[in-house]
């Protein structure tokens, strides 16, 4: 398995959601600890609490920056956090934005089914609603090693 | 599995021998993620004045895509039937998979160590 990307939302690192607001990704290439060779490519969007868990995982040395990274590598994209009605166009638009082969990965109740907010009116009940999802994680939030352990889990099925 | 404090959030348990079907847990979860069949059964004693009745488990299954890991079903439970695990390393290829059956969450019991 060569590189596993979480993609950028646009080569500039700001997600453009339409009549809403302009949303600052950072854009980072990191190495997965106990996964040599995975290389992830994180945009994080920052979207709801999930995106403390990401930073958790950076925090412990689960996730490793890579200095040489490539965005155009982009193979995975991880939506964590609450995706509402209003953003879900730019969610849809970043993964038309990945060329193929890719994959996507709902991380969070939130982006699984709109958990906790799952009769909202403003939440989208899953981001499967949107786009193609290979991989559910559990968890509100799941914890930094199950998105390691979802990562691997995907490599290995890839 | 990565390691994990063994006190972690990671997922529910359920003793189905425990668990009495009173549905507690079910209408007290905010998300709605546990979903109970159960059926009652007549049990005639000898010498018993008239028979009893009793609540059976048919099925307990827990929708892990809803759940926000409160724990409120595990404080509500008077029976003691649901236990914290720190196993977190389940996540699924389609949505259906995240809905764990009975045998599912009573397999999780062996990890809890509230247990």
């Amino acid at each position: 398995m060569g590189a596993l990307i979480l993609y950028p939302p646009d080569r500039s690192g700001v997600l453009r959601v339409p009549g809403v607001a302009d949303y600052p990704a950072r854009v980072s290439v990191y190495a997965v600890a106990g996964a040599p060779g995975v290389r992830v490519h994180v945009a994080d969007l920052g979207l709801a609490c999930c995106a403390v868990e990401f930073t958790a995982a950076l925090g412990r040395g689960l996730l490793v920056p890579v200095a040489d990274g490539d965005p155009g590598q982009a193979r995975v994209l991880v939506v964590s956090g609450t995706v509402t009605d209003a953003l879900a166009p730019a969610v849809l638009a970043a993964w038309e934005e990945m060329p193929e082969p890719k994959v996507a990965m709902s991380f969070g109740a939130c982006s699984n089914s709109g958990g906790p907010y799952w009769d909202s009116y403003s939440v989208t009940k899953g981001v499967d609603q949107v786009l193609p999802v290979r991989s559910y994680v559990p968890g509100c939030p799941p914890r930094p090693e199950a998105l390691v352990d979802a990562i691997v889990q995907l490599a290995e099925s890839a | 599995m990565t390691e994990v404090p063994r006190q972690a959030r990671g997922v529910i348990a359920l003793d189905p021998v425990s668990c009495t079907s009173c549905m507690i847990c079910v209408r007290e979860c905010p998300d709605w993620c546990i979903e109970i069949d159960s059926h009652t059964e007549e049990v005639t004693e000898p010498g018993a004045r008239r028979p009893r009745y009793v609540a059976v488990l048919d099925r307990f299954t827990i929708d892990w895509g809803l759940c926000m890991y409160c724990g409120i079903c595990v404080e509500a439970c008077p029976f003691d039937a649901l236990f914290w695990s720190p196993e977190h390393d389940y996540a699924s290829q389609d949505a259906g998979g995240l809905v764990h059956e009975t045998q599912r969450l009573a397999d999780w019991l062996s990890s809890a160590p509230q247990r």
